[in-house]
């Protein structure tokens, strides 16, 4: 099987999404027939050196486009590939690489699955895992047409490092003249999180159990008074009680805490995949049937506001005393 | 300017919980006794196009929104409230099949239906369904149509008789763009984008109007490119140690001794010290 994974040099999330593809491979195209390359794209503002050291492959195309609108990079591979030998396109995760996957597919006549989990191949069936059912229930759906385009699902891969060495072969092609018609009166307008969920050590979550959005802003205060980082469920930000960034789930942040307290949440499982892999979860919530009950490490049925008052006592005093 | 928002109705499934979650001959789910409700993101898109679409009611030539979805039984109560709002007109495909995981064919049905039936100038959908979670249709239905496509819209305006401003949320920010039609619009995470409830007197009159009901024999099916061969629930579970006590006080007090102090973040500030 000859796999190509489809990288964007200037993605802001591109060490995440490299060692994601990377610990991909590691775990599902590790067997003697299976050779991959990477489609390196660059523009001429990003940083080449950089990316290279990201292509999580010994075999590297690298390859200046104009931007990275879609339409560019659809063009780009289909120059790229008008050979049609490869069985296998693999997308990373992200908004972006989901739709060029599926794109890619229709116009070459191949088949797509987004948010893939795991593959699996035997001689005749090419397989892949994904969740559906809103992250309640893993389906394996069997693709019938080569190639096989997929993007990989942002949670439930183990990333891994990728080891700094020297790639086996680096082909470069200057496609740089292909770009896609912007409208002239576009703005682009950049926004800074307050806060990066996915690295926070200690994040307090609330969800829409809260009520109003003063009640949101009061836990968030809160939550900083004793060193979280605060992070909201679906419900609280479509209500815009919280800013988009403050979304913990799958179409959020995948946080990775050592601590986490989920307060007010019920524990859709859309927004439990946000917090699952922390390393122990507290579950603060007066409806003793919320499904988070059952997947938390410590549980409290109370009201969240009176026990998150008494708590944030608790923790203060202990460090004053430390302090004293 | 013709706008249409293509729609899905499904079950309420967050209201299963624990056992409820049961695979029947590995590939289905029992939902039927569940409440039908809108998808999330397909209410953000019907509220958008219905916001946008009232404002140009006082203009020379006002738009024109047709709300368009394949739902089996249950639908009704539905197609009535959105008739009530009111939505121009409201196409209902009556379906039997199992169309879950059936993206080419939900793209299909709306592709050839702008194509053959009703020309539109703009299709707006919410970016992916809850029990398919395939985030194809939108992407799948541009390409058929050779259309542009645009992903991520949180917020619609009017610009001129034929161009949209259009601002999607991406990664790293925002992008505000004017896009001309024709176009496919995929709705992301917009917050403050829900239904109204119609008046009872809108309910009364402009809900009972007709729903136009289309066969699905009108469509040319085409097969699916992936085809499901086993579903499996995923476990949520941990330890669920309960922590009781005689008042909040209490309870804070042997959450902090018994499951916090000890933990890598309390550790590390005393370390730090």
């Amino acid at each position: 099987m000859k796999f190509k994974v489809i990288l964007m040099g200037k993605s802001k999330n591109l060490t995440a999404q490299a060692e994601q593809v990377y610990g991909f491979i590691n775990s599902n195209l590790q067997d003697e027939d299976a050779t991959g390359s990477t489609v390196l794209l660059v523009t001429k503002e990003a940083d080449p050196s950089f990316a290279l050291n990201q292509a999580p492959t010994d075999n590297v195309e690298r390859v200046r486009v104009g931007d990275y609108h879609p339409e560019t990079i659809l063009k780009g591979l289909q120059k790229l590939e008008a050979a049609g030998d490869t069985d296998l396109y693999l997308f990373p995760f992200g908004v972006l690489a989901d739709e060029v996957a599926v794109r890619w597919a229709c116009r070459i006549n191949g088949s797509s699955l987004v948010q893939v989990k795991s593959i699996h191949r035997s001689r005749t069936e090419f397989q892949a895992k994904k969740a559906v059912y809103a992250n309640h229930v893993m389906a394996t759906f069997r693709m019938t047409r080569r190639p096989y385009c997929i993007s990989l699902s942002k949670d439930g891969i183990a990333a891994a490092s990728i080891p700094i060495r020297e790639k086996a072969s680096i082909e470069e092609h200057d496609l740089s003249e292909l770009h896609a018609d912007r409208p002239s009166n576009s703005e682009w307008m950049p926004e800074e999180p307050a806060s990066d969920l996915e690295s926070a050590r200690f994040l307090v979550v609330g969800g829409r159990g809260m009520g109003s959005a003063g009640a949101c802003r009061e836990l968030e205060k809160k939550a900083n008074s004793i060193g979280a980082d605060f992070g909201a469920s679906r419900p609280v930000v479509m209500s815009a009680w919280a800013h988009m960034h403050r979304l913990v789930g799958a179409s959020g942040s995948i946080a990775k805490p050592d601590l986490c307290i989920a307060a007010a949440v019920s524990g859709a499982a859309a927004f439990y995949v946000g917090i699952a892999n922390s390393k122990k979860i507290i579950a603060i919530n007066s409806d003793d049937r919320a499904p988070i009950l059952k997947a938390a490490d410590v549980v409290i049925v109370e009201d969240y506001k009176v026990i998150m008052d008494a708590l944030a006592k608790v923790i203060l005093e202990a460090k004053a005393d430390e302090k004293a | 300017m013709k706008i249409l928002v293509s729609f899905a109705i499904e079950p309420e499934i967050e209201r299963l919980v624990g056992d409820d979650w049961l695979v029947e001959n590995g590939l289905e789910i029992d939902t039927g006794f569940l409440k039908p409700m809108l998808n999330s993101y397909d209410e953000s898109a019907l509220a958008m196009a219905l916001k946008l679409v009232q404002e140009s009611r006082n203009r020379p030539n006002p738009m024109v929104l047709t709300a368009f979805t394949i739902a089996a039984k249950g639908a009704g109560p539905i197609l009535r409230t959105l008739n009530a709002l009111p939505f121009d007109q409201i196409v209902h495909v009556d379906h039997r099949s199992d169309i879950r995981f059936a993206p080419r064919t939900v793209a299909a049905i709306l592709s050839q239906y702008v194509q053959n039936h009703a020309h539109q100038d703009v299709l707006i959908l919410g970016q992916q369904t809850s029990i398919g979670a395939n985030a194809k249709t939108p992407l799948l239905v541009a390409e058929m149509l050779g259309w542009p496509y645009i992903a991520g819209v949180i917020r619609i305006a009017s610009a001129d008789s034929n161009q949209l401003e259009v601002i999607c949320q991406v990664a790293g920010g925002r992008l505000r763009q004017q896009i001309e039609t024709p176009c496919v619009l995929s709705i992301g995470d917009a917050p403050n984008t829900f239904l109204r409830v119609p008046t009872l007197k809108d309910r009364m009159h402009l809900g009972q109007r007709p729903i136009t009901e289309m066969p699905m024999d009108l469509f040319d099916l085409p097969r699916e490119t992936e085809v499901l061969t086993n579903l499996e629930i995923i476990q949520h579970r941990r330890s669920a140690v309960s922590l009781v006590g005689q008042d909040p006080e209490e309870i804070a007090q042997k959450l902090f001794d018994q499951h916090l102090k000890d933990t890598a973040i309390f550790r590390s500030d005393l370390d730090r010290r």
